[in-house]
């Protein structure tokens, strides 16, 4: 049965090939540390429940992109209907760090008339002494675009949760203040599923369509 | 052996060992599967990489062969020249995470093969270049080849028990034949992808006149055909099929005319509706998506795959180029 949650949003995780996108969306929605993983081709989806506050669920579609730039006009439909996005560098490399600006200034084209709230991620915090990007750079770029910056380790499950726990509250904050709202024909924040009264007349539905089978 | 491969066997080496080998009959023999034994060279001849005529192949082979490691000479160590060191990059990347769970792949050596046949199939073609879901193409055709040198299992087979020459010519054969099969879809990976797009649009269209049920399954939770069917088109199902069914799926595609850039799509239609009662069961989008994404075809072996092509091929009689008048 589907689960009780306020409000669904739909996130998008952008970034170079190879920064680590799907092992953090792994991490996240199913626990676990994938060691080999087949480069992404297009677009992949996940999905998780997070509870912001005792009782409040809110429900994550989480699109997982490929980062190779032929795959751009397929993954660039899905920035249109994300309300929050992931956007993570690879702080042992360099350059994904440096792609950040071509990041930012390509979903901003084409999700207008909406916004993305994103978070800047810097991924694989486990190898430090590889290290590329210093913190302190990262968090100043972040600043100069609105964006809150975090760290995070998809093998030693660093801050994993933060990261897409932090991002939810924020869009929720938005929401509630009216910043953020549902609009018809976007898809990016939907309201939740009202329990009871629905709960039981889908039920209804549900056994009636079975019986006529 | 049953009795019935024994004949087919022989049916095929006698094919093979003709003056000139019928390739209409050796197509027609190897849509329902080509055995093992045979494969490989049938494989090379109906790609169009060997000459029906028998006196003609070790002369092309070992020109084509010539040929490949004449280009590895002239370009590959231009791979770290500015122009093509993205290109390099990032299949240097792709290799270690090609079909990561079969030791194999694993090889250092069998990794430096892969990325040679790669680069230098994607310097040769700028217009589309290296896209990801390429590495994956090699592979049948790098194992079929191997499959010839290799008593016991292929997957698991450490390659520096053979010599330098054999593994030069496995090599070789898996770049031509792998560009032949380009050849036919190179749209899937030019700019903007045209191929896949108007595919996935067709198979949206297909779908929709055989199983309306299920086509309006899809508009009702809002899942669209690109959101998983771009994967299907773009690695031509080998993410959705354990490597040997992926193999027998090629028998059947190098005997079609057209096979991977149009028979594929029948496959891909058939395919869908194999999980109907499933994909019906289903009733929200993430579940659908979640299905879609993960349909467990992981025990699955010849018999599906005969099942499912035989499936495809009843669909695209019926449905060919059929007029609107079908549309229910």
């Amino acid at each position: 049965m589907e689960a009780i949650w306020l409000y669904q949003f739909r996130l998008i995780v952008i970034g170079d090939s190879t920064v680590g996108k799907s092992c953090l969306i792994r991490r996240f929605t199913e626990g676990r540390f994938a060691q080999v993983s087949d480069p992404t081709v297009g677009v992949d989806f996940f999905s998780r429940l997070v509870e912001i506050e005792p009782g409040k669920r809110i429900k994550l579609q989480i699109w997982d992109t490929a980062g190779q730039e032929r795959f751009r006009s397929i993954t660039r439909a899905y920035y249109r209907n994300s309300v929050g996005g992931l956007l993570l560098f690879d702080i042992t490399n360099r350059r994904s760090f440096q792609n950040v600006h071509e990041w930012l200034k390509e979903t901003k084209v084409h999700v207008q008339p909406y916004q993305i709230v994103f978070v800047l991620v810097g991924h694989k915090c486990d190898l430090d002494t590889q290290r590329q990007v210093t913190r302190h750079e990262a968090e100043k770029l972040a600043a100069a675009y609105g964006m809150k910056y975090i760290e995070t380790s998809a093998r030693d499950a660093i801050n994993v949760e933060k990261a897409f726990t932090d991002l939810t509250k924020d869009i929720y904050e938005l929401v509630k203040r009216g910043d953020i709202s549902i609009q018809e024909g976007w898809e990016g924040v939907k309201s939740g599923f009202v329990p009871n009264v629905v709960h039981s007349s889908e039920e209804v539905v549900k056994s009636e369509r079975r019986c006529l089978c | 052996m049953t009795v019935r491969e024994k004949t087919r066997l022989e049916k095929f080496r006698q094919l093979l060992s003709s003056h000139n080998t019928d390739l209409d009959e050796l197509r027609k023999c190897s849509w329902p599967g080509v055995p093992r034994e045979v494969r490989p060279i049938t494989w090379r001849l109906l790609s169009g990489y060997l000459p029906a005529n028998t006196e003609r192949r070790k002369l092309t082979l070992q020109r084509k062969r010539e040929e490949y490691f004449g280009f590895i000479e002239q370009y590959y160590d231009s791979r770290n020249e500015e122009h093509h060191q993205d290109t390099y990059r990032q299949i240097h990347i792709d290799i270690p995470r090609t079909n990561p769970l079969i030791p194999l792949f694993q090889q250092p050596l069998v990794q430096e093969i892969f990325e040679r046949i790669l680069f230098i199939w994607a310097i040769r073609h700028p217009a589309s270049g290296y896209v990801q879901g390429i590495n994956d193409l090699v592979t049948p055709f790098f194992v079929v080849f191997l499959s010839e040198h290799v008593e016991e299992d292929v997957e698991n087979f450490d390659v520096t028990n053979l010599s330098q020459d054999v593994l030069r010519s496995i090599e070789a054969d898996s770049f031509w034949c792998m560009s032949k099969l380009l050849d036919g879809i190179q749209d899937n990976y030019t700019f903007a992808q045209p191929g896949i797009q108007k595919k996935v649009k067709a198979l949206e269209e297909l779908v929709s006149r055989i199983d309306e049920q299920v086509h309006n399954h899809f508009r009702r939770y809002e899942v669209e055909y690109l959101q998983f069917a771009f994967r299907w088109m773009n690695n031509l199902l080998m993410r959705e099929l354990p490597l040997r069914c992926t193999i027998r799926l090629w028998d059947t595609y190098q005997s079609e005319p057209e096979g991977f850039s149009h028979f594929h799509l029948y496959v891909c239609a058939a395919f869908l509706i194999k999980w109907r009662k499933e994909i019906l069961d289903e009733e929200d989008f993430q579940g659908l998506l979640m299905l879609l994404q993960n349909l467990p075809t992981i025990h699955w072996g010849n018999e599906e795959i005969g099942l499912l092509l035989a499936e495809a091929y009843r669909l695209k009689y019926m449905f060919a180029d059929a007029p609107n008048h079908y549309r229910r």
